[in-house]
């Protein structure tokens, strides 16, 4: 057993991971999965319909606890899915988030589903403004395999004919709400977009999928799944071939190398018995998050990797880039005082979007770069969280609440860092976590550009709500600080130069041929977009070229 | 986007962060308020309860504020809803909010003996409501009592908090969390994009 020598060991089971288990088992390879955590039961694990008042903090967890907890979906009904064993550090002066699914699944199980390509716009930026350097492939190149993963996963939106923004094949939208329309109509006066967002979740049955029943408790993870997962989309067809092998509580922590510098398996702690494991493979795919595949990959030291394993560009951690979110307006609709009660809440938020409209014609048209986009919210949510800010007391005070229930609404940001020298990921030079790895050192500050993209947000939006007939309460002190977007990107980017690049256009690292990349590291940035549908293209292209490398004889089968 | 309600983002500020762990005793209002709310032929005799936290004289107060802050009136409130076992709770379990409340509450009656030679809870419920109107309502406010109102907006976030997360807060505004839909809901006023002209509302 312990001679065993797989085809492929993939290192996660997220989206990166998912899709490469699926793509590689269903072409006949044998794989063996790692992942760092349990499989989980949506019953006991998932929120599972439960109410506030089920739970003992009413699902604000204890406060002991909180101070622990790595961003709002590590919260009481799905805390035990979160990982808080495995401890990171910060630069000094720096801050940096990171909430961890280690379960199987990633953060597949919670994630907020908004389903954006990435276009040209985003591949060649560099052509258009002169910053960093172009992707190495065109949306022409990666649309299929999009094409592809929306019709897996399923899609709600619109074709929306948007420069920044390729349409691809979709369910039908999530419908619009009061709010929506309000937004809307603020929208077009303003000149801005207001469109159906591309939302995996399911508006009818797709693909042996159950249609949603808009509970609105999507980020709790989907008792049905009726959002893509990788437990319910992608794992159940790689078991059925019998290809996979999948370890749990296995939290890898190198790439092992042969006499020629290739990679040869992956050593990993079993966190039940605490003991290094070490399992073989005729090539390797890293899939375990941005973050964490740069720590799996620099902590990979050998006689020929002194820096960590492909890194001979000594670009491996570097270039880190993030979404930055924050609540760019919030206020409210006086037009929808006192009306009955809406279920605004289906989607868990992602109903609508306002794409990137900057600098769509002219790069250089704003004072920045690039673009963001902004996702509105609001209506009656699950809590009245207005209502902690209001004045007074006494029976008028409880039926303003009631009347206020419907209205209000906000906006947040999703707005990329550009690549800088500064933000990357190095391991610490002291901290070890519990099994004496060292642990991931976060160097990140968010940049002049992107700052200024909060700051035109900020008063776009105020302009919107107000072109709405919505009054303006305020915007965010500050955006939230780094990581809390789950988007960050850029460790182990992807280009034709391997003295630059840690990873050809396929995800295949230049130093090592049998070790690919699947995760979210090797996009060359954020774009405006969410990183998951791209994180799942980009999987299936990478696990199709390293399916071919075994049928060329680049690697050979086990 | 990692989607987000508003509501949770507020719900986890007010509340903030802090450290300790507490025995959980058990709910009497809870336990009657979720179970059998709406059904009016289960009589459920709730258990006396004893606060963890709060002193029994403490416990009067906060049961009175809360009452003060969302009354029964047409609709049931914070007390039926048992929002003083949820502070208690809440409070025992966060040791950083402790010394807040039990301050807060000293100063309370002290502020009360002092304006009307009376504890809180003796007070005629209009002396407890003309006492407390400086430190709920901005336009009452007076300059150096900025202490009152911040305890009594600590009091009020809890009570809201307490309150709209039970069943009863949520039959109170008829949340629609408490359903399930066949198909994406949408808007029904159709030839009114702007929502300008919407027919008043009943309440």
């Amino acid at each position: 057993m312990a001679n065993k020598i797989y085809d492929v060991i993939v290192i996660g089971t997220g989206a990166g991971g998912g899709m490469a288990i699926k793509t590689l088992c269903e072409a006949g390879l044998k794989v063996c999965a790692l992942n760092a955590g349990r499989r989980l039961d949506p019953e006991k694990d998932f929120r599972y319909h439960r109410m506030p008042w089920d739970m003992k903090f009413r699902g604000m967890d204890d406060p002991k606890r909180r101070g622990e907890s790595f961003g709002y979906m590590d919260n009481e009904y799905t805390k035990a899915a979160w990982d808080h064993e495995i401890p990171f550090t910060t630069a000094p002066g720096m801050k940096w988030m990171w909430p961890r699914c280690n379960a199987v699944g990633g953060k597949t199980n919670f994630w907020g589903r908004s389903s954006a390509r990435f276009g040209d716009i985003d591949f060649k930026a560099s052509s258009l403004d002169g910053y960093d350097v172009d992707w190495p492939l065109t949306h022409e190149e990666i649309s299929p395999f999009y094409t592809r993963v929306e019709k897996m996963i399923g899609v709600a939106s619109t074709v929306q004919n948007r420069p920044s923004n390729p349409d691809g094949s979709y369910l039908p939208p999530f419908r619009f709400r009061c709010l929506d329309r309000i937004l809307e109509a603020g929208c077009n006066k303003v000149g801005v977009p207001y469109l159906p967002d591309r939302c995996a979740q399911l508006t009818q049955p797709h693909e042996g999928h159950p249609a949603c029943h808009f509970c609105g408790e999507c980020t709790t993870g989907c008792d049905v799944g009726a959002f893509f997962s990788t437990p319910y989309f992608l794992l159940p067809k790689a078991e059925a071939t019998n290809n996979l092998e999948l370890r749990t509580d296995a939290l890898a922590k190198n790439v092992l190398v042969d006499e020629n510098g290739q990679a040869a398996g992956v050593a990993y702690i079993d966190r039940k018995t605490r003991q290094e494991v070490e399992v073989y493979g005729r090539a390797v795919v890293v899939a375990a998050s941005c973050v964490e595949s740069s720590r799996i990959m620099l902590n990979s030291k050998s006689r020929f990797w002194p820096n960590g394993i492909a890194n001979s560009s000594g670009q491996l951690g570097r270039n880190l880039c993030d979404h930055l979110y924050g609540e760019s307006a919030r206020g409210y609709l006086p037009q929808l005082l006192g009306q009955p009660s809406f279920p605004d809440h289906v989607a868990d938020s992602t109903i609508a979007w306002m794409p990137r409209w900057q600098n769509l014609k002219d790069p250089h048209e704003e004072k920045f770069i690039r673009g963001y986009s902004v996702y509105p919210d609001g209506g009656c949510e699950e809590f009245p969280g207005f209502a902690t800010d209001m004045d007074g007391f006494g029976s008028s005070f409880k039926r303003e609440i009631k009347r206020r229930y419907p209205t209000p609404v906000s906006f947040g940001i999703q707005a990329p860092s550009l690549r800088s020298d500064t933000n990357f990921v190095d391991l610490d030079p002291e901290i070890k976590d519990p099994y004496g790895i060292p642990v991931a050192r976060l160097h990140f500050e968010w940049d002049d550009n992107v700052l200024k993209m909060w700051e035109h947000s900020k008063q776009v939006c105020a302009e919107v709500l107000r072109a709405a007939g919505g009054e303006f309460e305020g915007s965010g002190d500050a955006p939230e600080i780094p990581g809390y977007s789950l988007h960050e990107t850029g460790t182990c980017r992807m280009g034709n130069d391997p003295k630059k690049f840690v990873t050809n256009r396929f995800g295949q690292t230049h130093d090592v041929r049998n070790l690919y990349v699947c995760d979210a590291s090797v996009f060359l940035n954020c774009t405006d977009k969410t990183t998951t549908i791209s994180i799942l293209a980009f999987s299936l292209r990478s696990s199709e070229h390293l399916i071919e490398n075994f049928r060329r004889g680049e690697h050979k089968a086990a | 986007m990692a989607g987000q309600g508003v509501g949770r983002r507020q719900i986890l500020r007010v509340l903030g962060t802090a450290a300790a762990a507490a025995q959980f005793p058990g709910f009497s209002k809870w336990a009657f308020a979720c179970g059998h709310v709406g059904n009016a032929d289960v009589q459920v005799k709730p258990m006396v309860y004893s606060p963890q936290f709060f002193t029994v004289g403490e416990y009067a107060m906060v049961e009175r504020l809360v009452e003060i802050i969302i009354p029964s009136d047409r609709t049931p409130g914070a007390k039926e809803a048992g929002v003083a076992e949820f502070i208690d709770f809440m409070v025992a379990s966060d040791p950083d909010e402790q010394y807040g409340f039990r301050t807060g509450l000293t100063w309370l009656n002290a502020h009360s003996e002092q304006t009307l030679g009376k504890r809180f809870v003796e007070l005629t419920p209009a002396q407890q409501i003309s006492l407390l109107e400086p430190f709920g309502f901005k336009d009452k406010a007076r300059p150096g009592e900025e202490a009152g109102r911040r305890f009594f907006t600590t009091m009020r976030e809890y009570t809201v908090t307490g309150f709209y997360t039970s069943e009863i807060g949520f039959k109170e505004l008829d949340n629609p969390s408490l359903k399930f839909y066949s198909e994406s809901p949408e808007c029904p006023h159709k030839d009114d994009p702007e929502h300008r002209h919407l027919a008043p509302a009943n309440s």
